[in-house]
């Protein structure tokens, strides 16, 4: 089985984190966010610590610093894809272009919608009530 | 005299959609990006409304060629989450498939690479030898792309003795084959001629942009998920990792042949010391507990990421689904600089993409 190591870490800490990691030789394997049972923003950032997975969160927080001057495209295009689905803002990425969600989508629906909206009423939305 | 080259979304060197931008001075690329989404199903979102075994047959159609590593890779999360033991014999039995998809996989690649390159003879060559992949996987699991082989808890299917000797024979039977290709792949003018010196990622690039599987060990990055945090009793069977120096498309034909020869050894290893004893938990739907798990699997085209949460309840609170071609994918632009726009297909393709894991 493979071993999962969660660690709470604060905003402040991520750079650093990414940094050391960086010295060590680590791999960024993915950032992932998700809203917890409290309603708050979970983003974790997940290096290969191998065997083991050290995962780093920061809960509640929606403006986060970039790590792409660190990890490169390791981080930007799961940072970016974050900003798509769950609006979280990272100080210094470039999101002037659309990653995976459609320009009108995002354009008439906003950044943030589709991981938060219960499905039901993303359909609604998309195709008015009777989903057709 | 500077052009803008567009390629895609829909194109006939693309297998699927993907737009590239290139930024030409003649004919040589001085400069591209990439643009994805053209597949973006939502697959993550429909994740949170299903139970885990739903979702098994939801994340099995994340890809085509890759399935089993999908449904492997999210078992693994909804399993390590409840903390339970997969039966030895379940762990064999996924193993064996999961190389036998890599097989077909990479049999797949070296095809339309050699489609690309223009020798069609090969291709046809290398698909009509993968046919006997196909069919050992139709065998097994009763399917050809979808193999539905996994459960919470183990595999769906035994390998019974019969089964297990035709296997082990068709291992020895496949040998023939694969050393003709890999004779042909590794010693064509033609093939030689296109891919040495073609898109070049360098060791360091690798590594900075985080680069995986066998796109990372033609470029020297001796990485791979099964060596560095073995799982499914992948410990137990001696195996090596290939990596090439040179960075070019012809490492990456040579490292996935190398890999084809691996496979063999880890099936045959697997079919002969294949463990006594139950090949699942039985078929209950589980609860996922409250917590949070990412799991690894070394996919075909590399290192397979599946997050999941759970919240205590039978469906999924969040899954997050990351694939090989979300590293591999941004390396692109920077192969293909200094190339010309005839080697800009084989280029993207020499990454063997998968845009519908990618966009999920």
């Amino acid at each position: 089985m493979q071993e999962y190591k969660r660690i709470d870490i604060s905003k402040d800490q991520v750079v650093p984190v990414a940094e050391r990691m960086r010295r060590e030789g680590r791999y960024l394997v993915m950032i992932h966010g998700f809203i917890n049972n409290d309603g708050q923003m979970d983003v974790s950032y997940d290096y290969a610590v191998d065997p083991a997975i050290e995962s780093y969160h920061v809960v509640g927080e929606t403006v986060l610093p970039s790590i792409g001057a660190i990890y490169d495209t390791a981080a930007t295009w799961p940072e970016r894809e974050l900003n798509e689905l769950f609006a979280v803002e990272f100080e210094g990425l470039d999101t002037s272009k659309r990653l995976f969600l459609p320009e009108d989508m995002l354009e008439t629906q906003g950044k943030g919608q589709i991981m938060v909206m219960p499905l039901s009423e993303l359909v609604e939305k998309n195709l008015g009530g009777d989903g057709k | 005299m500077s052009y803008i080259v567009p390629i895609g979304p829909y194109h006939p060197a693309l297998e699927e959609p993907i737009h590239a931008k290139l930024y030409t001075e003649g004919e040589v690329i001085k400069d591209a990006e990439v643009f994805v989404g053209y597949n973006h199903r939502g697959i993550e979102k429909l994740a949170t409304e299903r139970n885990a075994i739903q979702t098994l047959v939801l994340v099995e159609r994340v890809c085509g060629i890759c399935s089993h590593s999908h449904a492997f890779t999210y078992a693994m999360c909804v399993e390590n989450i409840n903390g339970v033991e997969v039966p030895k014999r379940g762990q064999y039995i996924r193993v064996i498939t999961a190389e036998l998809e890599r097989l077909h996989s990479h049999f797949l690649w070296l095809g339309i690479a050699c489609h690309i390159i223009g020798h069609d003879s090969m291709f046809m060559h290398i698909w009509d030898e993968r046919e006997l992949v196909m069919d050992l996987l139709e065998k097994m699991t009763g399917n050809r792309v979808n193999y539905a082989m996994i459960t919470i808890g183990g595999a769906r299917r035994d390998i019974d003795d019969d089964l297990r000797r035709e296997l082990l024979s068709a291992c020895q039977k496949l040998k023939g084959p694969l050393d003709r290709i890999a004779e042909i792949a590794l010693t064509d003018k033609t093939i030689a001629m296109r891919t040495k010196g073609v898109g070049v990622l360098t060791r360091e690039d690798a590594i900075r942009m985080g680069a995986v599987g066998p796109h990372a060990r033609a470029s020297g990055v001796a990485i791979d998920v099964r060596k560095d945090a073995p799982y499914s009793s992948y410990e137990d069977f001696d195996f090596k990792v290939h990596t090439v120096d040179s960075g070019d498309v012809f490492a990456r034909v040579l490292v996935r042949v190398l890999e084809c020869y691996e496979s063999i050894k880890i099936i045959r290893q697997a079919l002969e010391n294949l463990p006594e004893g139950p090949i699942n938990l039985g078929n209950k739907l589980p609860k996922i507990k409250e917590g949070q798990a990412v799991c690894r699997h070394e996919a075909p085209r590399g290192q397979l990421s599946h997050m999941v949460v759970g919240d205590g309840g039978f469906n999924n609170h969040r899954v997050s689904v990351h694939v090989p071609s979300y590293k591999n994918t941004p390396t692109i632009p920077h192969m293909l600089r200094g190339n010309t726009v005839a080697d800009a297909g084989l280029i993207i393709a020499s990454i063997d993409p998968c845009f519908s894991c990618l966009d999920r």
